[in-house]
């Protein structure tokens, strides 16, 4: 059965940074919702459902924050539900909205996502995630099992330092044209791997900021996108994977869940070479060698290609598939809020809207996200077509 | 798009734990797996079969971050579609529905548990007041009933024996369900408080599928008619308090998608509030009483029945007990339950979140005419 077009009508963003103690979460939020409804030319009125999505609640410590955000999104009696899924969950917030309107709930639906980093014991509530019993003793944060799994995607697909240094100086120098990064600081690939160590081989230059931001979106049906733009961005597949934690036989060397994800996404939006029907992509990368592993896992080139691609200069702003313009993560990364930022900014780069960092004719996006310990992996396709 | 062209999506299926003070052998993967296997073993559907999983739980009770993520192998969400929907289990629900009725999905398994006997319930509730005016003057679940109560009786509404008869009727019919361990009587409540629901463990699994699939795997399918939410503005001390206009605004869009004209003639409702005044006041915002009366729904002679379960007074799994709520309906309505009322064929389901019923789900039933 086919499923009912859903569009991107509109998005904001915040300016992001380490802190922005001049608002609270509320107000960081409402900084999103009124871009976005700005950029779609609509209010508060014509939205019937909103969907918030955030990192875990330990991060800033209110429970089920939604019922605080209510507010500042003008929804007052009218649906709204969080969705909660780690990283990632910008997508998997995004995911519920498209279903809201594709299955008849909605016409108009708000996503909005956010992290307020700089309130809470980030490293502390990470942890948390780890079993409590047979998990704890050892986890720091997600850095400890990154560094582990990259150690042996060197061995097995060549993800060497210098690879990974080259993404991190990619995106770093992407975000100076991007207007709501947070960090713009241009890096070299020698500085990154002279940088501290900080869980070897992960170096602190290959390891993104934290960050205070949120992000809106506005999802419509193809008959209310209609009245409000005669361009939006549409969504030609969306999905969002899971893999239980206890397998013995799960290999981190490729993401199986992202996997699953890109294939039933690319059938639906009918992509069969990754590499030559993307004009541009924005994905979700914690750590640098995370871009390269995704490379290979979305079909950009062929697994143990990554090194080869991002040495050849193709992912780059003058390449022929640029992966993430925008600076990705490492130009600013409030975790709750990445996944939708992404998905956001692939709208803006089929749209024509992405200003300095905008890849000149991009008509048909990749988007990528993740969340949990490696375990969740989200794909989306937007297109300045419909399928 | 109009309700009518939208797919038609089915209870097929549904299962919980015994619902009880506390599990102390269980861990939460235990119950939700139970749970889950019994859920796919009343139906003829496999695991395999299960196209998605939507989940609720909670990262406070849990006390530990995306605890879905522990939970995954449990929940059968293994190379899966799995979202955590982190409010009441009923919005699990919704969230399900329309992936079916978007036609991305077939079949999906609703799952929602807590194990608040190993957590800080009060912190559960006091840390979803906004920090820096509502926190400091102790607003919690408790505070905000009370109030409700105050305002309720000012309106003219009955007290405390309109409370106590409340908590008697449930107590005697969670009396009566297999599915809800009761410590005794209900404990006495504090002089001058407002009864609240017993916090209790368990998980309970859903399974809903598409029409042909439906009639494919079992011979009651109990069909979602309708689904409204409303979340009222997170000030209490602005909101109207002895009324839930949030719940009616929920009942509404519901009923609006369902077709329902009179309420009343639904065969029963089965609510989700923490507290007896709440219990009132929900029944009053569904348009079953008119408002201050909804105590008369428990003399007799009403055409709906009220919480045949006993609802969620006596049994309060936190963030099942909308869910719960959606087990407990189906399954009367699909004749697989003692408790049911005789020809009952339709219902309405109610869930609720946050301080004070800030957050309302409502659901509509209905089986084929037998």
């Amino acid at each position: 059965m086919s499923t009912p077009n859903v569009a991107i009508v509109g998005t904001g963003q915040t300016h992001h940074s380490r802190r922005r103690t001049d608002v609270s979460t509320a107000g960081l939020v409402r900084e999103a919702v009124v871009r976005a409804l700005d950029d779609a030319q609509l209010t508060f009125d014509d939205i019937d459902s909103v969907v918030v999505a955030s990192g875990p609640v330990l991060f800033a410590a209110v429970n089920q924050p939604e019922k605080w955000l209510v507010d500042v999104c003008g929804a007052r009696l009218k649906p709204v539900v969080r969705v909660t899924s780690g990283g990632g969950t910008g997508l998997a917030g995004a995911l519920a909205g498209m279903n809201q309107v594709a299955g008849g709930f909605a016409e108009r639906v708000l996503v909005v996502a956010y992290d307020k980093l700089s309130e809470g014991a980030l490293q502390y509530s990470i942890s948390s995630l780890y079993d409590p019993f047979w998990g704890r003793e050892f986890a720091v944060g997600i850095m400890g099992f990154a560094a582990a799994y990259w150690r042996a995607r060197m061995d097995t697909l060549g993800h060497t330092e210098e690879a990974a240094a080259m993404v991190a100086v990619k995106n770093r120098g992407n975000a100076l044209r991007n207007p709501y990064a947070h960090v713009k600081k241009p890096v070299t690939v020698e500085e990154v791997l002279e940088s501290k160590p900080l869980a070897w081989p992960i170096k602190l230059l290959d390891v993104p900021p934290i960050s205070d931001g949120a992000c809106a979106v506005v999802l419509a049906s193809e008959r209310a996108a209609a009245s409000i733009t005669d361009r939006p961005a549409w969504i030609r597949g969306m999905s969002y994977y899971s893999e239980a934690d206890n397998g013995p036989d799960r290999s981190m060397i490729q993401s199986e869940p992202l996997a699953i994800a890109a294939q039933r996404v690319y059938q639906k939006a009918g992509i069969t070479n990754p590499r030559r029907q993307f004009d541009v992509a924005e994905i979700q990368e914690p750590y640098t060698c995370f871009e390269l592993s995704y490379y290979e896992g979305l079909g950009l080139c062929r697994p143990g290609g990554a090194a080869e691609l991002i040495a050849s200069g193709a992912t780059g702003m003058e390449g022929d598939i640029p992966v993430n313009p925008s600076g990705g993560c490492l130009g600013a990364n409030p975790i709750g809020a990445t996944a939708l930022i992404r998905l956001a900014e692939a709208a803006r780069q089929v749209t024509g809207k992405a200003g300095d960092h905008q890849v000149a004719g991009a008509e048909t996006a990749l988007v990528q996200a993740g969340g949990g310990w490696a375990n969740l992996r989200g794909v989306a396709v937007v297109g300045a077509e419909k399928n | 798009m109009s309700a009518t062209e939208l797919p038609r999506v089915a209870v097929v299926s549904s299962a919980q734990t015994e619902l009880r003070a506390a599990w102390p052998s269980l861990q939460h993967v235990d119950l939700i797996s139970t749970a889950v296997t019994r859920a796919l073993a009343g139906s003829a559907l496999r695991i395999e079969d299960v196209d998605f999983v939507i989940d609720s739980g909670s990262d406070v009770l849990d006390g530990r971050s995306i605890s879905n993520c522990g939970f995954l192998g449990a929940l059968g969400a293994h190379h899966k579609e799995e979202s955590r929907v982190e409010e009441d289990g009923l919005w699990a629900a919704l969230y399900g529905v329309t992936k079916i009725t978007s036609g991305s999905a077939d079949v999906g398994l609703i799952v929602a548990y807590s194990k608040p006997s190993e957590s800080d319930l009060a912190a559960f509730y006091w840390t979803q007041a906004e920090p820096f005016y509502a926190r400091p003057v102790g607003l919690d679940h408790r505070a905000a009933a009370g109030f409700h109560a105050q305002a309720y009786q000012a309106a003219g509404g009955p007290g405390a024996d309109a409370f106590a008869t409340v908590v008697a009727r449930n107590w005697e019919r969670a009396a009566a369900n297999p599915a809800v361990a009761l410590d005794g009587p209900p404990p006495a409540a504090d002089d001058g408080a407002v009864p609240m629901s017993r916090p209790v463990d368990g998980a309970v699994a859903v399974v809903i599928a598409v029409e042909d699939v439906a009639r494919r795997v079992t011979p009651d399918p109990v069909w979602i008619t309708g689904m409204g939410t409303a979340m009222d503005q997170h000030t209490f001390a602005r909101r109207k308090r002895g009324a839930l206009p949030a719940c009616r605004a929920a009942a509404q869009m519901a009923y609006r998608r369902a077709g329902i004209d009179d309420p009343r003639r639904v065969s029963l409702v089965e609510t989700g509030a923490d507290s007896a005044v709440g219990e009132l006041m929900v029944l009053e915002a569904l348009g079953l009483a008119e408002p201050g009366r909804g105590i008369e729904l428990y003399n007799g002679g009403e055409h709906i029945a009220v919480n045949p379960s006993g609802g969620s007074l006596p049994a309060d799994p936190v963030m099942a007990t909308g869910l719960v709520r959606l087990s407990e309906a189906s399954r009367q309505l699909a004749g697989r339950a003692p408790h049911r009322p005789a020809g009952a064929t339709s219902a309405i389901v109610h869930g609720a979140g946050g301080i004070g019923g800030q957050n309302h789900c409502v659901f509509t039933l209905e089986v084929d005419p037998r």
